[in-house]
C-alpha cells in the first residue's frame, strides 16, 4: 500500500477507535441500547479539592445518591487552587469550595462572587519533622515554612501566631507549595514546617515522621479556611438550586458531627469514591482528635470575616475595599440551628 | 534533415547581464547572440566553462527572462516553460519519490490510463529500462537515472528538447552509450534538439551543427557544420578534421597559444576513441 | 508498501543477510533489554542502599501497575491520554503541514509570520494552562488544546524548512510539464518535502506525548498525567507516580517505533541516509 493510503487508513481507524474507547470508558457514553435521559438543564456543578476542608461536598453527593438514587448537583474534583479558581472564572461551574481570603480578594478584584456557607471550622495543623529542634513557634525563626497559597488562611494563621508572639512574617522564610507535595518535602527536610488542610498534615503523623507543632484550634479557635462560594448570576437565576446546595452541605456537616460512626463511614466512602486515598488517612484526621476538624456552626458570621479581613489587609494581601456585606450572602441560612442532619445511617452491609 | 520553412528556434540580438554584487554593477554574460535552429535539427553549443551556455539555454527554454533581444520558438515569443518543449537538466531531475514508470508518465496526466501505460512501456523499452519499471531511482545507477530523465522528456512528446550537459556526470563508456542512444532516439522520433556541452568530442559525435561560444561576455564565435554521415566513424578523417576545427576555434578563444593543433589537446587528456560505438 | 523488482523492498537494501546481518538484528533486541535490566537493577540497588521508603523499588512499581490493571484503571487512563494526544496531534498536523508549506513557498508569508511563530514557539504549554482553562473550561478540549500548541510549532517549522531546502531542480523539472499550482503542490512540493516533514512529525509526536502530564493537570479526571497527579494527592503512593511515568515512557517508545515505520515507505526512503 502507498504511504498516503496507509497513513489515511491508519489515522482514520485509529482516531475512530481511540475516540470510541474514550467515550465508552471515560465518558461512559452508551452507544447501544436505550439512551440515558438527557437532562433538561445542566446539573449544578460544584468544584472541590480532595482535602477535609471540602469534605461536605462529596458527603452530600454520596448521601443524596444513596437516599434518592440521584444527586442534585455534580461535584467536580480539582487538584490545585489555581485550577479551581480558573475553572470558576471561566464560568464552567457556578459554585465551588474556595479559600476564604481568595474568595474575598476575588470580590475585591471585581469578580461577582458571594460566600454563602463555610466548608468547615479548624482542620489545619502546622507540622514539623519529628527529629527537628522546633518545639515552640519561636523556634521557627529563620526556618522555611510551606503554605498552600498566598491567599490561604494558613498564611494568615502563621501571621497571627507570630504577631501574638512579638515576631513578624519576615522572621521566617515562607514558600508556596501544593499540599500534596508537602509531606515528602517535610520528610526530605526540603522545608522545616508545613501547613495546609488535612489529610496531608495527618499523613505525616501517620507515617511517623511528622509532629504537630500546633493545631488551629489551639491558636485560632473556630478557624475557617475554606468556604462555599456561588456566582451572583447563579444566586439570581438558579436560586432554588443554590438553596438546595446550601441546605445539603449544612445537613451533611451536621451528619458528620453527629457521631463517630458517621465520620468513619464518610472516611470510607469519600476516600474510595472521591479522594482516591487510603481510607486510613481520613479515618485518622477525622478522629484524632475528634475536634481536629469540625463541620457544625458553619453559617458565615460577620465577626469571623472581619478578623480575617483585618489580618489580610494587615499582611498586605487585600486592600480592604470590600467588606462582609459585599462578599457574603447570608440569606440562604435563616437559622443554622434549625437545620437537621441527614437521616441516613450508612450503607449497612 | 528536413528543412521546415520556419526555424524551430530563433534568437535575435540577445543580450543578458546579471546584477553584480555592488549596486549598479552589471555582469555581462551574453552579447549580441543570434542563432537559428531548424525543425528536426540537432544543434550543439560548446564553449568554455562559465561563458553563459546554461544561461542561453535557460533563456531559450523560458526559465530565465533575457535583458534584451527576441527569442521565438516555433514562431511564438517565449514567455515561460511550455510542455511542448522539455528541458533535461544537468543535475538529475528525476523525482526520487516516484518509480521509473511513474517518472516517465509524469507529464502524461491528461492521457487515459491505458494510453499512458502504452506510452510509458514504449519509452521504457526504448531507453532499455525493461525490468525496472517499478524500481525507485535510488535503486538505479547514474546512467539509468539519466535515461529515465530522457525517457520522461521524450514521453511528453515535445517538439523540442533542450539538454544541458545531460551526460556530464557519467563515466566515459556510459557517456558514449548514452550519446548513441540519444542519436538513435532522435532519428526515430524526429525531434529538434538543442544540446549544451563542453565536450567537443561529444558535440562532433551527435550534432548536425556546432555553435562555438567565446568566453564571457559571450558571443557566438563560430558555427561549424558537421557534414558527416551517420553512424559516425570516430576514426574517419572527416570526424577528426571537424573535431580539430572546433578545437582550433576554442583554442583561439582560450588563447592558450602555440600551434592550433597543440591548443586543441591541452593535456593530451583525451582518451582513445573506441570505434563503432555510435550506431546507425 | 509497493513491491520493487527484482525483490520486494526491505531485503534489497538492508545489505546482504549473512551471519553478521543476523547478529545485528539480534543485538537490536537483546542489547536494549540488557540495558533495561541493568537499569532496573541499579534502580533497585539505589533504593536499597539509600534506605528510602518513599521512592519505590521496581517491584513495587510493578505491583502498582498490576493493581491499576486489576482496578481497570490502566486501560482507561491510557485510552484517555492517547485520545487527547491523538486529537491534539492530528489537529496540529492538519494545521501545521499546510501552513508550513505555505510559509515555505511564499517568501512574503514567511517574512510576515515567522517572527510571531518564533515568539510563540518557546512558550511552554504549562504557561498556557490558565488560558486553556479560561477558554475551554474543564473539558477534554483544554488538554487537547495544550497538546496541539506543543506540537503545531515543530511541525510548521519543519514543513517550512523542508520547502525552503527543497532541491530547485525538482521544481524546474516539474515546470516542464505545465502543471497547475495545485498540481505542483500535490505532485512535487509535498512529495519532495515529505521525508523532512515526517521527521518533523516524529519529533512533534514526542513533544505532544511529553506534554500530556502537564496537560492533564487541568481538572480532567482520567489519563496518565492525571494518574500521577492523583497519586500525589493519595498520600504515599509514589509507586503509582512512578507507574504513571513508566507507562508514559513505554507508550512513548511504541509511538516512536510506529512513526519510524513511516520512514520505510518507498515514497520517502530516498530522503533519509541509508540505514
Ligand atoms: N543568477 C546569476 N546571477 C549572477 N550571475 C550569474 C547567474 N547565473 C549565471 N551567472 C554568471 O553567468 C556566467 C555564465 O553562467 P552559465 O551557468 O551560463 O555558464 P556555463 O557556460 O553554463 O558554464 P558551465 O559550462 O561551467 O556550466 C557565469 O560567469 C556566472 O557567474
Ligand atoms: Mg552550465
Amino acid at each position: 500500500m502507498s504511504l498516503k493510503r496507509t497513513l489515511l487508513v491508519v489515522a482514520v481507524l485509529w482516531t475512530a477507535l481511540i475516540t470510541v474507547l474514550h467515550l465508552k470508558l471515560n465518558l461512559h457514553v452508551q452507544f447501544f441500547g436505550p439512551k440515558p435521559k438527557v437532562e433538561a438543564t445542566q446539573k449544578f456543578r460544584v468544584g472541590f479539592i480532595p482535602v477535609t476542608c471540602h469534605l461536605t461536598c462529596p458527603v452530600t453527593d454520596f448521601i443524596n445518591k444513596n437516599m434518592s438514587g440521584e444527586s442534585f448537583f455534580e461535584p467536580i474534583r480539582f487538584n490545585g487552587w489555581p485550577e479551581v479558581k480558573e475553572a470558576y472564572l471561566s464560568g464552567y461551574m457556578p459554585a465551588t469550595f474556595l479559600l476564604a481570603p481568595l474568595a474575598m480578594e476575588l470580590r475585591e478584584q471585581g469578580v461577582p462572587i458571594k460566600i454563602v456557607y463555610l466548608g468547615h471550622r479548624d482542620g489545619t495543623a502546622l507540622m514539623v519533622n519529628k527529629d527537628s529542634q522546633i518545639y515552640r513557634l519561636e523556634d521557627l525563626r529563620g526556618k522555611t515554612v510551606a503554605v498552600p497559597n498566598r491567599f490561604s488562611n494558613q498564611r494568615l494563621l502563621i501571621y497571627k501566631a507570630l504577631k501574638d508572639r512579638g515576631m513578624s512574617i519576615k522572621d521566617i522564610n515562607m514558600v508556596e507549595m501544593p499540599p500534596p507535595d508537602m509531606p515528602v518535602a517535610l520528610r526530605q527536610h526540603a522545608v522545616d514546617a508545613i501547613t495546609s488542610g488535612e489529610p496531608f498534615m495527618g499523613q505525616t503523623e501517620l507515617d511517623g515522621y511528622g509532629r504537630v507543632l500546633y493545631l488551629t484550634k489551639d491558636i485560632w479557635p473556630n478557624f475557617i479556611s475554606c468556604v462555599l462560594v456561588v456566582s451572583e448570576d447563579a444566586i439570581k437565576n438558579r436560586r432554588p438550586e443554590v438553596q438546595r446546595l446550601v441546605d445539603g452541605i449544612a445537613r451533611s456537616g451536621k451528619w458528620l458531627d453527629q457521631n463517630m460512626d458517621h465520620r468513619m463511614e464518610a472516611a470510607e466512602f469519600v476516600a474510595q469514591n472521591y479522594y482516591n486515598q487510603d481510607p486510613r488517612l481520613l479515618r485518622f484526621v477525622l478522629s484524632k482528635p475528634p475536634d481536629r476538624v469540625k463541620y457544625t456552626n458553619l453559617a458565615p458570621l460577620k465577626k469571623d470575616f472581619e478578623e480575617i479581613e483585618a489580618l489580610a489587609v494587615e499582611s498586605g494581601i487585600m486592600q480592604g475595599t470590600v467588606h462582609f456585606e459585599d462578599y457574603v450572602d447570608t440569606s440562604f441560612v435563616k437559622d443554622d440551628t434549625a437545620i437537621q442532619p441527614y437521616a441516613w445511617e450508612g450503607k449497612k452491609p | 534533415m528536413t528543412n521546415a520553412k520556419q526555424p524551430a528556434i530563433q534568437v535575435q540580438n540577445l543580450w543578458m547581464s546579471f546584477p553584480g554584487k555592488q549596486a549598479g554593477e552589471q555582469i555581462h554574460v551574453l552579447e549580441r547572440i543570434n542563432l537559428e535552429v531548424k525543425a528536426g535539427e540537432f544543434v550543439c553549443i560548446v564553449g568554455p566553462s562559465g561563458c553563459g551556455k546554461s544561461t542561453l539555454l535557460n533563456i531559450v527554454g523560458g526559465f530565465l527572462p533575457c535583458s534584451q533581444g527576441d527569442v521565438t520558438v516555433e514562431g511564438q515569443p517565449v514567455a515561460g516553460p511550455d510542455p511542448r518543449r522539455v528541458f533535461v537538466f544537468q543535475e538529475n531531475g528525476v523525482f526520487p519519490w516516484l518509480t521509473v514508470q511513474e517518472n516517465i508518465g509524469f507529464g502524461l496526466l491528461k492521457k487515459s490510463v491505458a494510453e499512458r501505460a502504452g506510452i510509458v512501456a514504449h519509452y521504457i523499452e526504448m531507453v532499455g529500462l525493461h525490468g525496472f519499471e517499478r524500481a525507485y531511482p535510488r535503486e538505479l545507477s547514474g546512467g539509468m537515472k539519466q535515461r529515465v530523465e530522457i525517457a520522461r522528456a521524450l514521453a511528453a512528446n515535445p517538439d523540442i528538447i533542450y539538454m544541458d550537459e545531460p551526460f556530464g556526470a557519467l563515466d566515459f563508456i556510459t557517456r558514449l552509450k548514452m550519446r548513441a542512444d540519444l542519436v538513435r532516439i532522435w532519428q526515430s522520433e524526429k525531434k529538434t534538439i538543442l544540446f549544451v556541452t563542453h565536450d567537443i568530442e561529444e558535440a562532433v559525435q551527435v550534432a548536425d551543427r556546432v555553435l562555438v561560444m567565446s568566453k564571457r561576455p559571450a558571443t557566438i564565435q563560430n558555427i561549424i557544420n558537421v557534414d558527416l554521415p551517420r553512424p559516425r566513424d570516430l576514426d574517419s578523417r572527416g570526424y577528426l578534421a571537424t573535431r580539430d576545427e572546433i578545437f582550433a576555434a576554442m583554442g583561439m578563444s582560450l588563447r592558450i597559444g602555440e600551434s592550433e593543433a597543440e591548443a586543441a589537446r591541452p593535456n593530451g587528456a583525451h582518451a582513445p576513441k573506441p570505434q563503432g560505438l555510435i550506431p546507425n | 508498501m509497493s513491491a520493487t523488482p527484482p525483490q520486494p523492498d526491505l531485503a534489497t537494501f538492508t545489505g546482504n543477510r549473512g551471519p553478521r546481518a543476523q547478529n545485528f538484528q539480534w543485538s537490536k533486541i537483546v542489547l536494549p533489554i540488557v540495558v533495561a535490566i541493568l537499569f532496573l537493577l541499579a534502580w533497585d540497588a539505589g533504593v536499597r542502599i539509600t534506605g528510602s521508603d518513599i521512592f519505590p523499588k521496581p517491584i513495587e512499581v510493578m505491583r502498582g501497575i498490576i493493581q491499576l490493571i486489576q482496578r481497570g484503571l490502566l486501560l482507561k487512563y491510557v485510552v484517555a491520554s492517547l485520545y487527547r494526544v491523538t486529537w491534539g496531534f492530528t489537529l496540529a498536523v492538519l494545521v501545521g503541514v499546510p501552513f508550513g508549506l505555505f510559509l515555505g513557498w511564499y517568501g512574503w508569508a514567511f517574512q510576515a509570520f515567522n517572527p510571531m511563530i518564533q515568539m510563540l514557539r518557546p512558550i511552554s504549554p504549562i504557561a498556557w494552562i490558565p488560558v486553556a482553562i479560561l477558554w475551554f473550561k474543564v473539558t477534554d478540549k483544554a488538554p487537547i488544546f495544550l497538546i496541539f500548541l506543543a506540537s503545531v510549532f515543530p511541525i510548521t517549522v519543519s514543513a517550512t524548512a523542508a520547502v525552503q531546502n527543497m532541491q530547485p531542480v525538482y521544481l524546474r523539472a516539474a515546470r516542464n510539464f505545465g502543471l497547475t499550482q495545485f498540481q505542483l503542490f500535490s505532485r512535487v512540493i509535498l512529495p519532495a518535502t515529505l521525508p523532512q516533514i515526517i521527521t518533523g512529525i516524529r519529533i512533534a509526536l514526542g513533544v505532544a506525548w511529553l506534554v500530556v502530564v502537564a496537560a492533564e493537570m487541568i481538572a480532567v479526571n482520567s489519563g496518565l498525567g492525571y494518574l500521577i497527579i492523583d497519586a500525589r494527592n493519595a498520600g504515599k503512593r509514589y509507586d503509582l507516580v512512578v507507574a504513571g511515568m513508566v507507562m508514559i515512557g513505554l507508550i512513548g517508545l511504541v509511538l516512536d517505533l510506529l512513526v519510524r515505520q513511516l520512514e520505510k515507505f518507498d515514497e520517502v526512503r530516498w530522503g533519509y541516509a541509508n540505514r
